[in-house]
């Protein structure tokens, strides 16, 4: 009995080491600059340098409650080490992070900046392994967990 | 007062630190926009000083942001800060090298331009005393070689004047390497300043204007006329190379656009000019003999000038005597055309494109049948080319038959 739980734990243990995924780190996904990407009368926005296109639509629904007021609009976007997408734009509350996935962006995090004061000009920088937000005389420090200070 | 001192403090560096929180990217479209201005400065620019000046705003451009050197680094996919300096630095010494060149050339085409000044005045002196000469009704043996001094001093004068002038084009030539359409504003302004500061259409119009003086005042011979033919064929080709490039630098320009057509003009009569003298001298040729062709000015024209003439003393042949109709044919072929025209003018006029080898076969065979007539082999010579035949085989035979006799005796 005992060499059969010997047997079975393992072909346990072999069977979920041949199905873990293989993870490539350590990584650095950090973008030098943020970009800032004018949105097309469709929706999209594109991205030379990384050479991506992606409807924001939905994200000024999320953010104004308006999917049609989007056009000729700017967006700020930075990526930061970990790979987070952190975006946000004049007049936005919230800043927010995406994650790729399959054929679009996932949100993974709504950090709110101000419950009643709208960026007026916002700009991120990178500050690895956080992301820095200005807004005229206001700083922030951001990263994936939320508002560092 | 000392709150004051430290409120200002305060304000002053919380202004600065506001100034220091400055977007990445803003600064590197900060940089972005201040390189592209150094980029377009060095395209535009017209001088070496220019290039100079642009050599230290480069060098204050790298001071202003070397502290941002980091973030550039990253940032200026995918150059670097390095390489984008790098990169104008060596588009900066190209385009000064180009300077190089044209102070070079500037030198050069100046001190053409001095020269061609100084052979035009000559020019007109010389022109004045040779007209003074003309005008004397009766011509010594000291006028007549005087003259002749002073026409060749002339003709070499313009003829080096020629040269220095078409010198000036080619070496404007050298400058357009680019299609005119390709060049950018700067360029234009070099070219245009290049062509102003050497009078470059004046002195084109003075040299053709000379030339067209000088056959006025001299009487040219068929090498003469042929040599400037050829004169004005060159020029005219670096011309029709040179004009229309120029014409598109000036496409704004009335004026100028007006003197580069006012030069095809010239270039138009000069050949125009050239070719009424050919076709005066050869008129002259057949009036000094008393042979009235129709007004020729043209190779065609001559031809059927010509072939009338011709045709009109062949139907004349009845008519006139024999003697006279005989007379005008000598006269015609003997003394003008084959003496004259056909050895001298002939091939000139060919090799101009003035008249066709067909031209001159066609007035050629049309003498063959005017001789026909005119003075056609008599049955007369044939009863002499007979004589002289037997006269011929009755020696050959006497001579045989003493050989025969010989040799039976011996």
């Amino acid at each position: 009995m005992h060499k059969v739980r010997i047997i079975l734990i393992s072909l346990t243990l072999l069977t979920t080491y041949g199905c873990s995924s293989l993870i490539l780190s350590p990584s650095d996904f950090s973008w030098p600059i943020e970009n800032v990407l004018k949105v097309d009368e469709k929706g999209f926005v594109s991205e030379d340098r990384y050479t991506f296109t992606i409807n924001v639509k939905k994200l000024f629904f999320e953010e104004f409650k308006d999917s049609t007021n989007y056009s000729g609009k700017e967006i700020r976007i930075i990526r930061d080490k970990s790979g987070y997408y952190y975006i946000t734009g004049k007049d936005f509350k919230n800043v927010y992070l995406f994650l790729p996935i399959e054929n679009g962006m996932k949100l993974e995090k709504k950090i709110t900046i101000s419950e009643t004061e709208s960026l007026t000009a916002p700009v991120l920088n990178q500050k690895s392994p956080n992301i820095e937000l200005i807004d005229g005389t206001k700083k922030f420090l951001l990263n994936y967990k939320g508002l560092v200070r | 007062m000392k709150a004051k001192i430290l409120l200002s403090v305060i304000i002053s560096f919380l202004l600065f630190s506001i100034s220091l929180a400055q977007s990445d990217y803003e600064k590197t479209q900060s940089f972005k926009s201040k390189y592209k201005q150094i980029e377009e400065a060095i395209k535009n620019a017209t001088s070496l000083e220019e290039c100079n000046q642009i050599g230290i705003n480069i060098s204050r451009l790298k001071e202003e942001f070397l502290q941002d050197k980091p973030l550039l680094d990253k940032s200026l996919y995918p150059d670097n800060f390095d390489a984008s300096f790098a990169k104008i630095e060596r588009a900066l010494e190209v385009r000064k090298g180009d300077f190089t060149q044209i102070v070079e050339l500037t030198t050069t085409v100046g001190t053409l331009k001095s020269k061609v000044t100084e052979l035009s005045e000559k020019n007109q002196d010389l022109i004045g005393q040779i007209r003074q000469l003309n005008l004397k009704v009766e011509k010594d043996a000291a006028t007549i070689a005087s003259l002749e001094k002073l026409v060749n001093q002339l003709k070499a004068n313009i003829q080096q004047r020629d040269l220095l002038v078409r010198d000036i084009v080619d070496s404007l030539l050298a400058e357009f390497v680019k299609a005119p359409s390709t060049l950018n504003d700067a360029e234009k302004q070099a070219i245009i300043s290049k062509v102003d500061s050497k009078n470059l259409f004046y002195n084109i119009e003075r040299t053709i204007s000379d030339n067209i003086q000088f056959m006025r005042v001299t009487q040219l011979t068929a090498d003469d006329l042929s040599e400037m033919k050829k004169q004005y064929r060159d020029f005219n080709k670096l011309w029709k190379q040179i004009g229309p490039k120029l014409a598109d630098v000036y496409l704004n320009k009335r004026d100028k656009s007006t003197e580069i057509a006012n030069i095809d003009n010239w270039f138009s009569e000069w050949n125009m000019r050239i070719n009424e003298e050919m076709w005066n001298q050869i008129s002259k040729l057949f009036r000094e003999k008393n042979l009235k062709l129709l007004p020729f000015s043209s190779g065609e024209q001559f031809t059927n000038s010509a072939l009338s003439f011709i045709d009109d003393e062949i139907k004349n042949l009845g008519v006139k005597s024999s003697e006279e109709s005989e007379k005008i044919f000598y006269t015609f072929t003997d003394s003008v055309y084959f003496a004259k025209v056909e050895p001298t003018w002939i091939p000139i006029l060919i090799e101009n494109n003035m008249m066709t080898e067909a031209n001159k076969d066609s007035i050629e065979s049309r003498i063959g049948i005017w001789k026909e007539k005119v003075a056609p082999a008599s049955a007369f010579n044939w009863v002499y080319f007979i004589l002289i035949g037997i006269i011929v085989i009755l020696i050959i035979a006497y001579f045989m038959k003493g050989r025969k006799k010989q040799s039976v005796e011996n």
